[in-house]
């Protein structure tokens, strides 16, 4: 039985799975840097000990020092939330070798899924659909315009250690092929230690859509439907929803389906999630499976009633899932804006400093998800995003409508944010009608004047 | 603190000591009987003002700060011994002179036995954790008078 947690991160999703535990009872352990000694979860956890400097290279990616704490704080667990350490598959092996027990997949499962040839490749051969591209890395420039050429361009030169929407570039033709080819495989090592490349087809004006899976360590495999999260500025997500205003009932079981094979040739145990493309036809190709809590996951709790932390924690803890796809309905329209202290006036320059007035706004179908409070001073070592601001209703309408009116009353003094910008997203025609694919916002910031986001 | 007309805040728990006093310059000077395992959390679940500033470590917000007076801190996460073994002289004890590399403290951190160097030159004056404790990063071992 697991009675106590170590929270191996920090921010929102730290606080996140403080509530979780506070509510089943399980005491917490959270490991901070000592940028972080104000945090809110800091505060909030039953203990916490200091385990670095500010920068994460020196604590919270520092896995000696986490392993150390779970030692001396005499934890059974360690939730690694998102980003550090969640899908090294060498701190999960650590932790399964300290018999403390790593809140995730095998660490088997993370390598699979780590190396994005090798994910492509393990779910091709379960029947799911993925991008044509070379199979494997390319090391060398002949052979890679011959793959460029024989898939067709446009093509995407992407790290096979990459993921969260970095280390990509496009090319249009041979020419520019050969720049991009290089370029990427520079940019890829300096960012991963890992100058390897992969080519695939470039699906132009594609929708992301990505599947919630959820699976216990007895064969048990769900999935808790979609999130559309197509509105991206330079692939890092700013708006998720769900359901998708682009599928039909047919394409979401048939995409359901596909990603419970995903995760199944992967030994999924866990909570994971299965990202596909889709194009304006409905036809639909897997790029990559995240094998960890996502930033987005409220979007699904408030779609379908299900607690993803609380049922992270079960599965860790031995238990099958008790419920299964049939028990699985969605509800709501759930739609969830990162708000992020970023000046989206300035290109989104990063504002770190002290909140003076914090006032999140409330009401019926409105969730806040967020570390921050009056008088906190945001750290500039870490990533930007403050909370997420969760909205969800009946229909798309009432969630949107909600969303809006939410966003209106949502007051952070002294910092800039990205309120500014999702209200107007919100009040977009192109966005209300539910047309958005993953070249939206670039449009979207091409024809609305800078001075409507201040 | 800074927002109330407080010059003095002092808390006294259950194996916890806390003295906050405003500085001559309007800084608040902390002192205080450091736990590492138990932050004293404030319980209000949404503070609307900062958190109480005497929260989880005594490293980041630490004692006044007086001339020629140095610590020693911990660089890891782990479980300080005085001595390499229970049978053992300590390595160091008050009024001892250390150089830079004179080895001051074992921390055992996932059962290596790390020595941990005084990195300093100066007299130990006082040694602020016990044999068996666990100690988190940049928590003070020793109070050191430099040179």
């Amino acid at each position: 039985m697991i009675q106590k947690i170590l929270i191996a991160n920090r921010g929102e999703i730290a606080l996140r799975i403080v509530r979780a535990c506070r509510e089943l009872g399980i005491k917490t352990l959270a490991v901070y840097s000592e940028a972080d000694v104000q945090s809110l979860h800091v505060q909030l956890a039953d203990e916490a000990i200091c385990i670095g400097g500010p920068h994460s290279a020196d604590s919270y990616l520092r896995a000696d020092r986490i392993i150390s704490a779970a030692e001396i704080g005499d934890v059974d667990a360690i939730h690694p939330g998102y980003g550090f350490l969640s899908e090294n598959a060498k701190f999960a092996e650590q932790c399964e070798s300290c018999n403390v027990k790593f809140i995730g997949p095998k660490s088997n499962s993370i390598k699979m899924m780590g190396d994005k040839a090798v994910a492509k490749d393990t779910v091709r051969k379960a029947g799911v659909p993925i991008v044509p591209g070379s199979d494997g890395p390319i090391d060398s420039e002949t052979e890679a315009v011959k793959v460029a050429r024989k898939i067709g361009y446009p093509v995407i030169i992407k790290a096979v250690a990459g993921g969260g929407g970095r280390g990509m570039r496009i090319a249009h033709n041979d020419v520019s092929f050969a720049k991009e080819f290089h370029v990427a495989r520079g940019e890829a090592e300096k960012a991963f230690g890992n100058g390897q490349v992969y080519i695939e087809k470039y699906i132009e004006k594609p929708r992301h859509i990505e599947f919630q899976i959820l699976a216990d360590s007895h064969g048990h495999i769900v999935h808790l439907g979609e999130r559309d999260c197509s509105v991206q500025r330079r692939h890092q997500k700013l708006i998720e929803e769900s359901p998708s205003p682009f599928l039909t009932a047919d394409l979401r079981k048939k995409m359901g389906k596909a990603a419970i094979r995903a995760a199944t040739a992967a030994e999924y145990e866990n909570a994971g999630t299965i990202e596909f493309l889709v194009d304006a036809k409905g036809h639909f190709y897997f790029i990559e499976m995240n094998t960890r809590i996502q930033v987005e996951h409220p979007v699904t709790e408030e779609v379908t009633g299900i607690d993803l932390i609380k049922q992270q924690i079960r599965v860790a803890n031995g238990e099958k899932l008790d419920f299964d796809q049939g028990d699985v309905k969605f509800e709501k329209h759930a739609i969830e804006c990162r708000i992020n202290a970023e000046d989206p006036a300035r290109g989104f320059a990063p504002s770190p400093g002290t909140i003076g007035l914090y006032y999140s706004p409330g009401g019926h179908g409105v969730r806040v998800d967020s570390h921050a409070y009056s008088g906190y001073t945001i750290p500039p070592y870490y990533d930007s995003m403050i909370g997420k601001l969760i909205c969800f209703g009946s229909t798309r309408k009432v969630a949107l409508e909600r969303a809006y009116r939410a966003l209106s009353e949502y007051l952070i003094r002294g910092i800039k944010t990205t309120i500014p910008l999702h209200k107007a997203i919100m009040a977009d025609p192109i966005f209300i009608e539910g047309k958005a694919t993953t070249s939206y916002m670039e449009e979207f910031l091409s024809r609305t004047p800078p001075d409507l986001f201040s | 603190m800074k927002r109330s007309e407080l010059t003095v805040f002092a808390v006294e728990e259950e194996g916890f000591k806390l003295k906050i006093k405003r500085g001559p310059d309007g800084v608040p000077v902390v002192t205080g009987s450091h736990i590492p395992a138990k932050p004293a959390a404030a319980e209000a679940p949404a503070p609307a003002a900062a958190p109480s500033p005497g929260t989880p470590a005594a490293s980041p917000a630490g004692p006044e700060e007086e001339p020629g007076i140095g610590f020693i801190k911990s660089p890891m996460v782990g479980t300080f011994y005085r001595a390499s073994s229970p049978e053992s002289k300590p390595f160091v004890d008050t009024g001892v002179k250390v150089q830079e590399n004179t080895v001051v403290c074992i921390i055992e951190a996932m059962k290596i036995m790390n020595e941990i160097q005084a990195e300093t030159k100066g007299t130990i004056i006082e040694i602020l954790v016990e044999s068996g404790q666990p100690v988190e990063y940049g928590q003070r071992l020793f109070k050191i008078k430099q040179g």
